[in-house]
C-alpha cells in the first residue's frame, strides 16, 4: 500500500467550553429529517456517562452514526446507498445533563452487510485528549466488531427496558469499563 | 467514493494521560483500546452534516460599533486528506476565548471580563479547495483551574467532520511566537516535534487584506485517503 504523504493533525480535547449552541435543538432526534418521518421502528436510547470514580459527567458530547431500518448507510461508500431511506439522516448529537444522562430518539437499524444491527458512538469531553469510540449492539449475536471485545462483550449490549426502550451506560474508566475501539 | 484508513503514528498524537492535567487519568480508559479493522460502518459517516446543522458563518469579530475588542485577525485554513487532496464540503466548528481569555460559557467562572460583542463560536463549511476563512480577534491566554501556574496559550478549537466516521477530528491551533506554547501541557502532550509544530499557525507578512487584519494560515489534515479503483 502506498504510504500517504501527509500526517493526520494531532487530536486535542474539546476543553470545558464546547459551545452549547452546537448541540442544535432536535439534533438528538434521528426519527425525522427535513420534516419527513424516517421508516422503521422508533426507539429511544439513553444512558449515563461516568468517569473513574463513578461521578457523572455533565456537558459531555455524544454523537452517533448508524444505518437505516434496512441496514443501509446514507453515504456513497455503501454499495446500496441508492436505496437508503431519504428521510433518515443517520447522525445525531446530544450533551449529557448534570446526572451524566444523554438520550437519543432514533430508528432501530437493520443489519448492514456482514454485521449485526448496531449504533456507533463517539464521546468528546474536557480531559479526553482523543475522541473515544465505541459501538452499541442489541444482542450478543456473533458480529466481527462485537466479538473483538472478547470477555467484555456484554458491556456493549444495550439493555432492553421495554418496547423500543434501551439503556446504554458508558463507563469511561474503572469498574465495568466500556470497551472502546482503536481503528 | 470509498476511503482508506491506516493506523496513525502514535508519536504524532497526544499522550492521553497527562501529568498535571488531573481529569485525564479519570476519563481516558484504563484498558487498552480494542484494535478494530474498519468496516463499512466506520468507513461511512455524516458527510452531508451541513444539511443537518445550522451554519453560523465565519465572521465572528463583529462590525462598526459592535466590533469585538482585541487584535483583529484573518485566519485562512485549508483542510486536506492524507494525500493532500482538498476536503471540500466539510463542516468545521470553531470556538475560542475572547481577547481577555474568557469564554462565553456557564463553566467559565474566570474573572476575565466578557465582551458583549464577542460570542466566540463559528460554524462553516469548506469550499471546493478545502478552504475556509475566519475573521475574529486573537484569543487571550488564561490560567487553568489547577492553580499551579499552568496557563493555556492563545488557541482556537476546531471540530471537523470529514467524509467518514473515522475522519472526525477535534483539535486546537496555536499562534507562533507565544512564550506559553513551550509549557502548555496540552500542546506538549504530542511527542513528535514536527507534529507539534504543525499545530501552530503560520504568520503571513502584512499586505493587502480585505479585512485589514493580521493574517495567519493553517493546515488541518484529516485521516484517510480516497481509494483509487483496483486498490483493496
Amino acid at each position: 500500500m502506498k504510504r500517504a504523504a501527509l500526517t493526520p493533525t494531532a487530536e486535542a480535547t474539546v476543553g470545558p467550553f464546547f459551545p452549547p449552541r452546537y448541540v442544535d435543538a432536535g439534533a438528538n432526534d434521528l426519527t425525522q429529517f427535513e420534516g419527513r418521518k424516517a421508516k422503521g421502528e422508533v426507539i429511544e436510547i439513553g444512558g449515563r456517562v461516568l468517569q473513574s470514580d463513578g461521578q457523572p459527567l455533565e456537558n459531555l458530547v455524544v454523537e452517533i452514526w448508524q444505518a437505516d431500518a434496512q441496514g443501509v448507510y446514507r453515504h456513497p461508500a455503501d454499495p446500496r446507498h441508492a436505496q437508503a431511506d431519504p428521510d433518515f439522516f443517520g447522525w445525531g448529537r446530544a450533551a449529557t445533563d448534570k446526572d451524566g444522562r444523554y438520550g437519543f430518539r432514533t430508528i432501530k437499524p437493520g443489519a448492514p452487510w456482514g454485521r449485526q444491527p448496531h449504533i456507533n458512538f463517539m464521546f468528546m469531553f474536557s480531559g479526553l485528549m482523543r475522541i473515544l469510540k465505541t459501538t452499541m449492539f442489541f444482542d450478543r449475536s456473533p458480529d466481527p466488531v462485537l466479538d473483538l471485545a472478547l470477555s467484555r462483550k456484554d458491556l456493549l449490549i444495550g439493555k432492553k427496558e421495554g418496547p423500543g426502550l434501551y439503556t446504554f451506560d458508558v463507563r469511561l474508566r474503572g469498574e465495568n469499563e466500556t470497551p472502546f475501539f482503536d481503528d | 467514493m470509498s476511503t482508506l484508513i491506516q493506523p496513525r503514528d502514535e508519536r504524532t498524537q497526544p499522550t492521553p494521560v497527562i501529568e498535571g492535567y488531573p481529569q485525564t487519568p479519570m476519563r481516558y480508559p484504563g484498558e487498552p483500546l480494542v484494535k478494530r479493522p474498519p468496516t463499512l460502518s466506520e468507513l461511512t459517516g455524516p458527510a452531508e452534516v451541513a444539511k443537518r446543522v445550522k451554519l453560523l458563518g465565519g465572521d465572528i469579530a463583529g462590525h462598526g460599533d459592535k466590533q469585538a475588542i482585541g487584535q483583529l485577525i484573518h485566519l485562512k485554513v485549508r483542510v486536506l486528506d492524507e494525500d493532500g487532496a482538498p476536503m471540500g464540503g466539510t463542516v468545521v466548528e470553531i470556538w475560542q476565548a475572547n481577547a481577555a481569555g474568557r469564554y462565553i460559557h456557564p463553566n467559565d467562572d474566570d474573572h476575565a471580563p466578557a465582551d458583549v460583542n464577542f460570542y466566540g463560536a463559528a460554524r462553516v463549511v469548506t469550499d471546493e479547495t478545502g478552504s475556509f476563512t475566519l475573521r475574529t480577534v486573537k484569543p487571550g491566554a488564561y490560567p487553568v483551574p489547577t492553580r499551579d501556574g499552568w496557563w493555556r496559550p492563545p488557541h482556537i478549537h476546531f471540530s471537523l467532520f470529514g467524509k467518514v466516521w473515522l475522519s472526525r477530528l477535534v483539535t486546537q491551533m496555536y499562534f507562533p511566537g507565544e512564550p506559553l506554547n513551550a509549557q502548555d501541557r496540552i500542546l506538549n502532550s504530542v511527542p513528535d516535534t514536527a507534529a507539534r509544530e504543525r499545530l501552530v499557525a503560520r504568520y503571513i507578512r502584512p499586505g493587502a487584506d480585505p479585512y485589514n487584519a493580521l493574517v495567519f494560515e493553517h493546515r488541518i489534515v484529516l485521516r484517510g485517503r480516497a481509494a483509487t479503483p483496483g486498490q483493496p
